[in-house]
C-alpha cells in the first residue's frame, strides 16, 4: 500500500510532551524510559556548560578562579552529586537497553494470557532498573562524600 | 551520505559504550591527585593540557559526548512529532550543533597545550 505524503507530513504525535512526561499509565519500564530521556537532556545541558566554563582557562587563573568559585559552592556541589547520579543512573541503564535492543534479556515469546503482563518486563530487565538507581545511588553517596569532605 | 537509523543506534551506542570509558578514565585522573580541590588549580589544569596522551583523551571525550549527546536529543525531539521539514530541520540543527560545540572544545584544548 503506498502512503501519501500528505498522511505522512500531517502525522503528528498528538500527546506531544505530555505524552512523554506521563509514567502513570505504564509501570517500570516507561518510568526508566522517561528517566533515560530526562538524564540524557541533563547531561547535555551540564556538557555545554562543561565545555563553556572549561575554555575560561583560556581568560587567564582570574577567570578560571571566578568560575570555578561558582561550583565550590553548597549549591554547585548538589549541582554535581546530581550529575554524577544522573550520568551513573544513563550509563548502566543504557548499557541495558543496549542489551534489550539487541533481544538479550527478553525471554521466550509466550501466549498472552490474562492479566497480560508484559512479557518483555522480566525479572532480569527489573532488576537491571534496580541496578540502575541503586548504583546511581551510590554514586551520589560517593560523590558527595568526595566533594563535602573540603579536600 | 545518508545513514539508516539502524546505523545511527549502533553509532550512538558504540559512541556511547566508548564516551563511558574515556570519561571513567578522565575522572580517575582527577582522583589520582592529592585531592579534588589540588586538580582544579590553574597550573594543574594547565599542566594537563601539557600533556599530549591527556589532551588527545579530553579531545575524544569532546568528540563522543558531543555525537552521542546530540543524536540523543534529536531521537528525543523526533519522538515528539514527526513531519518531514521538522525532521529535517532537527537534523540539520544537531548536525550543526555537534559542530560547533567540537570546534570551540577543541579551540581550547589546542589553545591551553600551546599556553606557557
Amino acid at each position: 500500500m503506498k502512503i501519501s505524503n500528505e498522511w505522512v507530513n500531517n502525522r503528528e504525535n498528538r500527546e506531544g510532551i505530555k505524552g512523554w512526561l506521563n509514567p502513570s499509565r505504564y509501570g517500570w519500564e516507561r518510568i526508566s524510559y522517561w528517566f533515560q530521556r530526562l538524564t540524557g537532556v541533563f547531561l547535555l545541558v551540564y556538557f555545554i556548560g562543561h565545555v563553556y566554563e572549561t575554555s575560561s582557562l583560556l581568560r587567564g587563573e582570574n577567570a578560571w578562579n571566578a568560575m570555578l568559585e561558582i561550583t565550590q559552592t553548597p549549591g554547585g556541589h548538589i549541582f554535581l552529586i546530581l550529575v554524577i547520579g544522573t550520568s551513573t543512573f544513563h550509563s548502566t541503564n543504557g548499557i541495558r537497553l543496549i542489551f534489550t535492543h539487541g533481544g538479550k534479556g527478553l525471554g521466550n515469546p509466550g501466549r498472552p494470557d490474562y492479566p497480560y503482563d508484559a512479557i518483555s518486563l522480566n525479572y532480569r530487565q527489573r532488576s537491571g532498573i534496580w541496578v540502575a538507581l541503586i548504583l546511581a545511588a551510590i554514586a551520589m553517596l560517593y560523590g558527595s562524600a568526595v566533594l563535602f569532605s573540603g579536600k | 551520505m545518508m545513514f539508516k537509523e539502524s546505523q545511527i543506534m549502533k553509532i550512538h551506542y558504540t559512541t556511547g559504550l566508548a564516551a563511558l570509558f574515556v570519561v571513567a578514565v578522565h575522572i580517575i585522573v582527577r582522583l589520582m591527585t592529592p585531592s579534588f580541590s589540588l586538580s582544579l588549580l590553574y597550573e594543574n589544569v594547565i599542566n594537563n593540557y601539557h600533556n599530549i596522551p591527556y589532551s588527545i583523551l579530553l579531545e575524544s571525550i569532546l568528540i563522543l559526548i558531543a555525537i552521542h549527546g546530540f543524536n540523543g536529543l534529536r531521537i528525543i525531539l523526533l519522538e515528539l512529532r514527526q513531519n518531514k521539514p521538522w525532521e529535517d530541520g532537527i537534523t540539520i540543527f544537531t548536525i550543526a550543533a555537534t559542530i560547533s560545540i567540537i570546534a570551540y572544545g577543541t579551540r581550547t584544548i589546542l589553545v591551553a597545550n600551546w599556553l606557557g
